[in-house]
Order: structure tokens, then C-alpha cells, then sequence
């Protein structure tokens, strides 16, 4: 018993020095590692697929201006509209992230005249390491003004102009490089073509975006309405309105972020482009578009050096 | 049962003696700077976390790429995702030693030169250095102070063509790293 005793004894005393040495320095700092949360960052490059919001939003003090164009469709006389650039629209937007989850914005869109206001927040950060959660959930909603005047000779109410969009932005970046996101989508018209329409509108969008060099990146989206309203096409049809499908390219060159990009939406205001789009792909009513983001640091963040 | 506790006392006695031959720290600093043709570059992390063993000149450091902080956030961001590729390596290190440890006297106040040598690991790339070191003991508060240049491709970091006149290959790095008192 006893001699069992000391044999045990023995063997600790000479385990223990080893345990405790710990000759590699190395391993040892990083056997003391506490585990960490990993939050997923740049799911996408910039905050807009295209026409989808995208889970980005800028960082906490930052001030965004994105310049976006539509242009003429290709259908359209091409050569004498210049490949249509002759019919350009435009939207001007500002947004600047109050906190680093949430952003908000105004803008001002040629089609139709359209000013807009906007608040983009994240809920929920995809993240692995100390904490689990498969997706980041960013929420977004936009109230839009149409400014155009009514040249219909009905009576109108104020009210008419107005327009708003609810979306939820479900998104994960699967690798560095492959990202997607499903983006349920609510659009409310305050008016609309025809008397039996409904005022809201549900669509399902679906962007992706497949990063191919640190700075270059495909990108894909489609949004699907599910209760689309209808309208008279050319030849006198009628025909549901179409969803919107995008496919492009994005270029990052330090602040700035190049989208350009084939949609069959001119529009550029979002519920106009989800249940407004009535030109269709394959009849080659097809838009080259692009948005140009810079951003502006106006709040900086603090270098441990200067705490 | 004497022989148990005697026995403990000195297993005691053994881990503590190798324990106090060892000083570490969680709050080490490490900047780097680029300087290039149209903008200057820095960033900052004070969470390095080192250890210096005093009886052999032993030490490391292990630094998170993630916990460098910029001026701008986006650039914080690239250096993340399309430099460093911090998901994949999501840390720096150093093992080595410093050369003609023994002479330094750690019981008076005092600043010394020397010269560090071992392998810095960078995006999983190893590169043995060997650069100059300050070791400054001031009321037993060991300090290392280091200034020395990388070179980006060194480590596998690619600086494109069109982003060579924002950032340098050669960056200039100052590691200071105090370690708690015993």
C-alpha cells in the first residue's frame, strides 16, 4: 500500500515540473487564449446589391454619398440614344451611421421626382467562436415622396404621393468569398393604377455576390412579387408587372465602392423598382446602371494611443 | 503521511520557483505605419499579449490581426478582408529569444541594447529576424522596446499595382512591451 503510495508520488513529482515549465513560451500564451466572439464583416461590399439593400451599413461616424445613374433601355433606338446614356435617371443619396448598427439617409431620385428618407439597422450580427448564430439580420425602412406633379386633371390628396418599403435582410457569408442574402419585402403604395389593387405589395428578393480578387466581385439579385399588380403593355396586353433582376460587378478601390450592373428596372426608388417594373429582360429592355459610393470619415475612431 | 507532505512542499516549492522566473502581460503595444506617395497609414493594438522568461531570454508575443485599430474603419476593414485575410489567420507571432540574455542585471534600474532573434509568423508565412531591442528595468518593471521594418510580400501580403502609392512595402514596426511586476 504504502510503496504504492510513493510510487504515485513519485510520478507526479516528475510530471509536475514539466506541466508547469512550459518551454514553449509560445504555446503557452496561446493555450491562455480566452475564446472570442467572431463576428462575419464585409458579407458584401457595398450597402446596396443593386436595388436591394444589402446587410452592410456604413461604420459608426461615417458619412456615405452614393450617385447613382439608370440608363436608357437597349431596345431604344440604341445608337441614337447613344446606347442610353442620352436617357439617364439619377438618384443622389446621403446616409451617415449614428452608431455602428444603425444608419440613416435622404435622397432625391429624378423618376418621378422622388425624395425619400431612410433608417437601416442591424439586429443581429452572424458570428462564431465564443457565440454561435448562422446570419446577420438587418432591418431597413424607407418613406418616399413623389414630387411629381398630377397632370391627370383628377382631384388629389397629399397623401397619394406617399410610398414606403420594409425589408429584412437575412444574410451569410458562407466563405470569404461567396455571400447571399433573403430579403422578405414589404412595399406599400398610398396610391395605385387601379381601384381593385392592393396598396401593399409582398415581394421576396435574393441577392448574391461572389468576391473573385480582394477588390472585384459578381454580384446577382431577383426580386419575386408575390401579389404583383398588372398593367397594359404596348400592344394592349396586360400583362403583371415584372420583377426586377440585376447582374453585376463591383469594384472597391479604397472609399470608393463601383457598382456597375444590366437591370430591367429604370427606376431607381425602391418601391417603384419592386412593384413598378414593367420593361422585361427578354424583350431587351434592359438598363446599364451604376452606383458609385464615397465615403467620408467624420467621426474618427480612437487609437489605443490616444486614450 | 510525513512523507506526503513533505513531498508536496517540494512540488510546491519547484512550481513556484520555474513560475517566478516567468513575467507576462496582456497590454502590449505594436504599431505599424506605411508611408507612401499620397497617404500615410497607421494602426494600433495595445491587447499583445507576451511572455518573457527571465532565466533563459525566452519570449513571445501573439498578436490579433482583428484588434488593430485604424483612423478610418473602412481601411480597418480591407486590411481585414483583403490584405491580411484575418478569418483565415487571425493571428501574428514571435518566438525567440534575446542574444546575451545573462549579462543583463535585473535587480538595479537600468536600459540595455540588444538583439532579438527568432520567427515571426505573419499570415502563416515564418521569417526568421533578428532586430535591435531596448530591455529597460525601472523599479523591476521589465520593458522591451523594438523599431524594425517588414516588407509586406516578405509575408505573402500583396499590394496591388494600383494601391502602391497608398501603401508602402515596407512597413515600420514599434513593438513596447511592459510587463506586470512580479
Amino acid at each position: 500500500m504504502l510503496k504504492n503510495k510513493l510510487s504515485f508520488l513519485f510520478a507526479i513529482l516528475f510530471i509536475t515540473p514539466t506541466l508547469y515549465a512550459q518551454d514553449d513560451l509560445l504555446e503557452s500564451l496561446e493555450s491562455e487564449e480566452e475564446p472570442e466572439i467572431i463576428y462575419a464583416f464585409a458579407t458584401f461590399k457595398g450597402t446596396k446589391v443593386v436595388n436591394l439593400q444589402s446587410p452592410e451599413l456604413p461604420h459608426k461616424g461615417v458619412l456615405q454619398y452614393v450617385i447613382s445613374h439608370r440608363f436608357g433601355s437597349f431596345n431604344d433606338d440604341f445608337l441614337y440614344n447613344f446606347a442610353g446614356l442620352d436617357n439617364a435617371q439619377i438618384r443622389m443619396s446621403f446616409d451617415y451611421s449614428v452608431l455602428d448598427w444603425l444608419n440613416v439617409g435622404v435622397s432625391h431620385a429624378s423618376f418621378r421626382k422622388m425624395y425619400d428618407g431612410f433608417v437601416k439597422y442591424r439586429l443581429a450580427r452572424q458570428s462564431k467562436g465564443a457565440k454561435n448564430f448562422p446570419i446577420t439580420i438587418t432591418g431597413f425602412s424607407g418613406i418616399y415622396y413623389q414630387s411629381l406633379r398630377f397632370t391627370d386633371g383628377l382631384p388629389h390628396n397629399e397623401t397619394e404621393r406617399y410610398r414606403y418599403v420594409n425589408q429584412l435582410v437575412l444574410a451569410r457569408k458562407f466563405n470569404s468569398n461567396f455571400s447571399a442574402a433573403i430579403t422578405p419585402t414589404h412595399v406599400h403604395n398610398n396610391i395605385v393604377d387601379l381601384e381593385s389593387f392592393d396598396n401593399s405589395v409582398f415581394a421576396i428578393g435574393l441577392g448574391a455576390r461572389y468576391k473573385f480578387t480582394p477588390m472585384h466581385a459578381l454580384n446577382i439579385e431577383y426580386i419575386h412579387q408575390l401579389n404583383p399588380y398588372t398593367f397594359e403593355d404596348a400592344d394592349g396586353n396586360i400583362q403583371d408587372m415584372r420583377n426586377s433582376l440585376s447582374i453585376g460587378f463591383d469594384i472597391e478601390t479604397g472609399g470608393h465602392v463601383f457598382q456597375l450592373f444590366l437591370t430591367n428596372s429604370q427606376a431607381i426608388s425602391e418601391p417603384l423598382v419592386i412593384s413598378d417594373t414593367q420593361n422585361s429582360w427578354l424583350d431587351g429592355d434592359i438598363h446599364f446602371g451604376f452606383n458609385i459610393s464615397r465615403v467620408f470619415t467624420i467621426k474618427r475612431p480612437k487609437l489605443p494611443s490616444e486614450n | 503521511m510525513k512523507l506526503r507532505i513533505s513531498l508536496g512542499i517540494l512540488m510546491l516549492a519547484l512550481a513556484s520557483s520555474s513560475f517566478a522566473q516567468k513575467l507576462a502581460t496582456r497590454s502590449g503595444y505594436v504599431k505599424f505605419f506605411s508611408e507612401a506617395a499620397l497617404e500615410n497609414i497607421e494602426a494600433e493594438n495595445n491587447l499583445v499579449s507576451s511572455v518573457l522568461d527571465l532565466s533563459t531570454g525566452k519570449f513571445a508575443f501573439l498578436v490579433k490581426i482583428k484588434s488593430f485599430q485604424f483612423e478610418k474603419a473602412l481601411m480597418q476593414e480591407h486590411f481585414n478582408e483583403n490584405y491580411m485575410m484575418s478569418d483565415e489567420f487571425p493571428k501574428a507571432t514571435f518566438k525567440g529569444s534575446i542574444e546575451d540574455f545573462e549579462s543583463l542585471d535585473f535587480t538595479k534600474d537600468g536600459s540595455f541594447e540588444a538583439i532579438f532573434k527568432g520567427t515571426m509568423q505573419i499570415k502563416g508565412t515564418d521569417k526568421e529576424i533578428s532586430e535591435p531591442v531596448t530591455v529597460t528595468i525601472k523599479d523591476g518593471v521589465v520593458t522591451l522596446d523594438s523599431e524594425f521594418t517588414i516588407k509586406a510580400a516578405d509575408y505573402g501580403v500583396e499590394i496591388p499595382a494600383a494601391k502602391k502609392d497608398n501603401i508602402s512595402e515596407n512597413l515600420k514596426i514599434t513593438v513596447k512591451i511592459t510587463y506586470a511586476k512580479k
